[in-house]
C-alpha cells in the first residue's frame, strides 16, 4: 500500500515537473521543473530496483547538469527580462507534432504484448555485479564513453574559448 | 637475464629516447641527440643478446577483454623475428650515427632524431609482435613515422606532398590489409600469429579455401602499399624526399621491408592459398622488371636507388611466393644492409658535393671521396649480385627456388630483372666513378671548393664502414640464419650457380661499354637511349602516375559531359516547362525553408506518428 | 505498476519533450526539452531491465552511458549557447536561421 502510493507520488512529480519545463514561459520555472521531473524518475528507478542508477541520477542530473543549464541562463540573459512571448501559430504546430506522435506510438503500444518474465534475483542486483560487469563485459563502452566525454570538454572548450584579441 | 626485460628494454629504449627528446630537450639538440642514439645503442645490445639466447617461446600479456575476443599485447621470439630485428636495430644505429654528421647544422635536428627513435620503436614493435592486432597498430605507427620524416623538411612544398602521398597510397593498402586482419578475426575469433599459423586449428584448418584466399589477397593488399609494390609503387621515389639517411633507414631497409616481413611472418597462410601465390608472382615480376626499367634511365642517384628498392622488394616477394621462405628472408635481410649502405655513400656525394645528378657527382670529382667510393663499389657490386657479396648468395638462392619447378615465365623474368640491376648498378658506379672526358681526352679539373675531401667525418665514415663490412660478410651467415628460420638450405652445385653468374656479368659488361670506357662524347648514353621511345617510356616512369592524374580528370569530365549530352539532347526540350513550373514552385516553397529547425524537425516527427500508426493497424 | 504504465509515462514524457523542443524560442528551454527526452528513455530501458531482462547489469549501464552521454552533450550545447549568445546578443532560436533556403 505504502511502496503505491509512493510511486503514484513520483509519477505525479515526474508529470508536473514536465508539465512545468515544457510550459512555464520563465526559464528558470522550465529548469527547476525539470528538476523535479528527475527526482521523481530517480524515485522511480529506486522502485525499478536501482538504488545505485536512481542516486546517480540524483548526483549527475540534478547536482551537475541541471546546475550547469542554470549558469548557462544566468551568463546569457538578465533574470529582469521579461520571457519571450508564445509564439502562437509555433506552438498549435508543435502541439499538433506531439499529439500525432504521442497517439501513434500508444496505439502500437496499446497494440503490443509484451511478454513478462519474473524479476532475477536480489543478488543480480547488486553494485558489485553491476561493476563486474562494466569492467569486463562492457569495457569497451565504458572505455569509448571515457573518450567522448574527453572530447566533449575539448570541444566545450575550443567552442567556448574567448578570442583573446577580441 | 631474463627474456622479459631483454626485450622491452629492446624495444622501449628508442620510445624512451623520443620521449625524453621531444618533451624534454627541445632545445638542445646535442643532448637530444646522444640520449636518442643511447636508446638506439641499448636496442642494438638487447637484440643482439635475444638472437644469441636463441628462439625461446613466446611472451604474452592479457590486454583486455571484450566479450569473446581477448586482445593480448606480446613478443613472438622466434627465428624470423630474433634476425630481422638485429638487423633493424643495428642498420637504425648505423643510420643514427651518420645522421649526427649529416644533419649537424640543421636547427631542428631535435625533431629528426626524435622521429628517429618512434621510428625504431615502432619498427622493433611491429617485428616482435605476436597479435595480429598489434602488427597492425605498429604497422600504421612506422606508416605516421615515414610521413614525419619523409615531410621533416616540410618548408619544402615538394617534401610536404610527397609525405602525404606517401602515407595516403600506403593507407589504401592499409585498408584492405584491415579488413584481412577483421576477417581472420570473423573466422578464427582470435589474433595471435602462432596459433593463426597452427596447420590444424588456425586459420588454414578453419577457413573455407576462398575464404582463405581473400583473406590472404586483401593481406598482400597491404605488403603492396606498404612495400611500394604495382600499382602502389609511385609513393617510394617521391619519398627521396626527405633526408638521405631517412632514405636509407626506412625507404630501403626497414620501413618497406615490413610489407615483406608480414609476409614471411605469415608464411604458412600464402602458402595454403595457391591462388594467392600465382597473383603475387605476378605483380612480383612485373614490378621488378617495371622498376629496374626506371632505374635504367634516372640520374637522381637516389631514385635509381629507390627504383632499385622497389625491384629488389618485388625480388623478395617472388621468392616467398615461390615457396622458399628461406630465400626472400635471406635476401631481405642481405638488401637491408647493403641498400643501407648504398644510400649513405650517396648522401656522403649529396651531403659533400651537393648534387643528386650523377653525371654532376662525377664531374665535381665523386671518386676522390674515399669512403664513398669504395662504399659504393662494395654496395653496388654486392646489389648486382657478385660473388662473393652478400647479394650474390641470396639472389642465387632465389634463382636456385625459382628454377626448381622448371623454366617458367616467372625465371625468365627474375633472370631478366636480375641483368637490369647489374647494368643500372654498374651505370651508376661508372657514372660516378669513371669521370668524362672533355673534348681533347684529358680529364676535367675538378671544380675549386669541392676539391678537398675534408668533408667525410668519422660520424659519417664509420657508418659506411660498419655496413660495408657487413655487406661483404653476411653471405657467409646464409646456412645460420636459415637454422634459425627451421630450415634446411640446399647444397647447390657449383654448375647451378653459372647462369646467375653470367647474367650479372653481362650486364656488368653491357654498362661498361656504355658508360665505363669513359666514350668521346660528353653526353653518355645508355644502350636504351637507341630506343628513343621506350627511353621516354622509362623515364617517365612508364606515365603511371601521370595515369593515375589523368583518370581521375578524365573520368570526371567524361561523367560530366554525359550528364551534359542526356540533358542538352534528351531533356531539354520536354523538361523545360516542368522545369519553369517547378522553378515556380521553388521561389513559392522557399517560404517555407524559412531555416527554422523546429519546423523541420516537426514535419519529420509527424511522418514518425503516422509510421507509427500505420504499423499499429497493420 | 505494470511494464505498460511505465512505458505509457515514458511516452508522455517523450511527448512532453518533444513539444518543448518544437514550441520554445529560448534555445536553452529546447535543452530542457531535449533532456525530458533523454530522461523517457532512460525510464524505458529501466522497465524493461526490470521486466524482461535476466542479467539487470545491462539495462543499468545502459542508464547510466545515457547519463554520460547527456553531460557530454550538455557541455557541448552549453558552450554553443554560450558563443552564440556572444556572437548574436540572443538566443532566441527564430533568429538563427541560417538555413533558409
Amino acid at each position: 500500500m505504502l511502496e503505491q502510493v509512493a510511486v503514484g507520488g513520483f509519477v505525479v512529480l515526474v508529470l508536473a515537473g514536465g508539465v512545468m519545463a515544457a510550459w512555464m514561459r520563465h526559464i528558470l520555472y522550465a529548469i527547476i521543473g525539470l528538476g523535479i521531473s528527475l527526482f521523481g524518475l530517480a524515485g522511480l528507478f529506486l522502485n525499478l530496483g536501482s538504488p545505485f542508477v536512481a542516486s546517480m541520477q540524483i548526483l549527475i542530473y540534478i547536482g551537475g547538469i541541471v546546475v550547469a543549464i542554470i549558469f548557462a541562463m544566468m551568463l546569457s540573459i538578465a533574470m529582469t527580462v521579461q520571457p519571450l512571448e508564445r509564439n502562437r501559430p509555433k506552438v498549435w504546430f508543435a502541439g499538433l507534432c506531439a499529439a500525432t506522435f504521442f497517439g501513434g506510438v500508444a496505439w502500437l503500444l496499446e497494440r503490443t504484448e509484451f511478454e513478462v518474465i519474473p524479476p532475477a534475483a536480489a543478488q543480480s542486483w547488486e553494485l558489485a555485479q553491476l561493476g563486474h560487469a562494466l569492467l569486463n563485459r562492457y569495457n569497451l563502452v565504458f572505455e569509448t564513453l571515457s573518450l567522448v566525454l574527453l572530447l566533449a570538454i575539448i570541444g566545450a572548450i575550443l567552442i567556448a574559448r574567448q578570442e583573446r584579441t577580441s | 637475464m631474463e627474456t622479459l626485460p631483454l626485450v622491452l628494454g629492446t624495444i622501449f629504449a628508442p620510445l624512451l629516447g623520443f620521449l625524453i627528446a621531444i618533451l624534454l630537450l627541445i632545445n638542445c639538440p646535442r643532448v637530444a641527440q646522444t640520449v636518442v642514439l643511447a636508446g638506439s645503442a641499448l636496442s642494438v645490445a638487447g637484440s643482439a643478446a635475444l638472437l644469441i639466447r636463441g628462439p625461446v617461446d613466446p611472451v604474452r600479456f592479457l590486454w583486455f577483454t571484450s566479450g569473446d575476443i581477448e586482445l593480448r599485447f606480446g613478443f613472438l621470439l622466434d627465428g624470423v623475428s630474433l634476425v630481422f630485428g638485429v638487423a633493424v636495430a643495428l642498420i637504425t644505429f648505423c643510420v643514427m650515427v651518420y645522421s649526427l654528421g649529416y644533419m649537424s647544422g640543421d636547427p631542428s635536428r631535435t625533431r629528426y632524431f626524435a622521429m628517429l627513435g618512434f621510428f625504431a620503436w615502432s619498427m622493433l614493435g611491429f617485428v616482435y609482435a605476436v597479435d595480429l592486432l598489434q602488427s597492425f597498430i605498429f604497422w600504421e605507427l612506422i606508416g605516421l613515422a615515414s610521413f614525419f620524416l619523409i615531410g621533416f623538411w616540410y618548408e619544402k612544398p615538394s617534401a610536404a606532398a610527397a609525405a602525404k602521398k606517401a602515407f595516403l597510397m600506403t593507407r589504401v593498402g592499409d585498408v584492405g590489409l584491415f579488413i584481412g586482419i577483421l576477417t581472420i578475426l570473423q573466422v578464427t575469433g582470435d589474433f595471435d600469429i602462432p596459433r593463426l599459423l597452427d596447420p590444424d586449428l588456425g586459420l588454414v584448418g578453419l577457413a573455407t579455401p576462398a575464404m582463405l584466399t581473400a583473406i590472404t589477397l586483401l593481406i598482400f593488399l597491404g605488403i603492396v602499399g606498404k612495400s611500394a609494390q604495382f600499382p602502389l609503387h609511385t609513393w617510394l621515389p617521391d619519398a627521396m624526399e626527405g633526408p638521405t639517411p631517412v632514405s636509407a633507414l626506412l625507404h630501403s631497409a626497414t620501413m618497406v621491408a615490413a610489407g615483406v616481413f608480414l609476409m614471411a611472418r605469415l608464411f604458412p597462410l600464402f602458402m595454403a592459398a595457391e591462388t594467392t601465390r600465382t597473383v603475387i608472382l605476378c605483380i612480383a615480376t612485373f614490378t621488378a622488371l617495371l622498376s629496374a626499367t626506371m632505374a635504367m634511365v634516372d640520374r637522381d642517384i637516389k631514385k635509381v636507388l629507390a627504383y632499385s628498392s622497389i625491384s629488389q622488394l618485388s625480388f623478395m616477394l617472388m621468392a616467398l611466393a615461390a615457396g622458399a621462405l628461406f630465400a626472400g628472408y635471406f635476401h631481405l635481410i642481405t638488401h637491408a644492409i647493403f641498400k643501407a649502405l648504398l644510400f649513405l655513400c650517396s648522401g656522403l656525394y649529396i651531403h659533400h658535393l651537393e648534387t643528386n645528378d650523377m653525371e654532376e657527382i662525377g664531374r665535381r670529382g665523386g671518386r676522390r671521396m674515399p669512403f664513398a667510393t669504395i662504399g659504393l663499389v662494395i654496395g653496388g657490386a654486392a646489389l648486382a649480385g657478385i660473388p662473393p657479396l652478400g647479394g650474390f648468395f641470396s639472389k642465387e638462392e632465389i634463382f636456385a627456388q625459382l628454377g626448381r619447378d622448371g623454366f617458367t615465365v616467372f625465371t625468365a623474368g627474375a633472370f631478366a630483372a636480375a641483368f637490369l640491376t647489374a647494368y643500372y648498378t654498374f651505370r651508376m658506379i661508372f657514372l660516378v666513378t669513371v669521370p668524362e672526358r672533355t673534348e681533347n681526352g684529358e680529364e676535367p679539373t675538378d671544380h675549386g671548393e669541392h676539391g678537398s675531401h675534408a668533408g667525410e667525418p668519422w660520424s659519417m665514415g664509420v657508418p659506411v664502414a660498419i655496413l660495408a663490412l657487413g655487406a661483404m660478410v653476411i653471405g657467409f651467415a646464409g646456412p645460420r640464419i636459415a637454422a634459425m628460420l627451421g630450415v634446411r638450405p640446399e647444397e647447390h652445385a657449383f654448375a647451378s650457380m653459372i647462369p646467375a653468374v653470367a647474367v650479372v656479368l653481362a650486364g656488368v659488361a653491357v654498362a661498361w661499354l656504355d658508360f665505363g670506357r669513359g666514350s668521346a662524347s660528353p653526353q653518355r648514353r645508355g644502350f636504351i637511349a637507341r630506343v628513343p621511345a621506350l627511353h621516354t617510356l622509362f623515364s617517365n616512369q612508364w606515365y603511371v602516375d601521370d595515369l593515375y592524374r589523368a583518370v581521375l580528370v578524365r573520368f570526371t569530365n567524361a561523367v560530366a559531359t554525359l550528364l551534359h549530352a542526356v540533358e542538352t539532347r534528351g531533356l531539354d526540350g520536354g523538361f523545360n516547362r516542368l522545369g519553369l513550373g517547378v522553378l515556380g514552385l521553388g521561389v513559392r516553397s522557399t517560404r517555407v525553408q524559412g531555416g527554422w529547425v523546429q519546423f523541420y524537425s516537426g514535419c519529420a516527427i509527424i511522418f514518425l506518428g503516422a509510421i507509427a500508426f500505420y504499423i499499429g493497424a497493420r | 505498476m505494470t511494464l505498460h504504465g511505465y512505458l505509457l509515462l515514458g511516452l508522455v514524457l517523450f511527448s512532453m519533450g518533444l513539444f518543448a523542443v518544437l514550441w520554445r524560442r529560448n534555445l536553452i528551454a529546447v535543452l530542457i526539452g531535449v533532456e525530458l527526452m533523454m530522461n523517457a528513455a532512460s525510464l524505458n530501458i529501466m522497465a524493461f531491465n526490470h521486466y524482461r531482462v535476466s542479467d539487470p547489469s545491462t539495462g543499468q549501464i545502459f542508464v547510466l552511458i545515457i547519463i554520460g552521454l547527456a553531460a557530454a552533450e550538455v557541455a557541448i550545447f552549453l558552450s554553443i549557447i554560450l558563443n552564440l549568445y556572444r556572437v548574436q546578443r540572443e538566443i532566441d532560436v527564430e533568429g538563427i536561421t541560417e538555413l533558409r533556403g
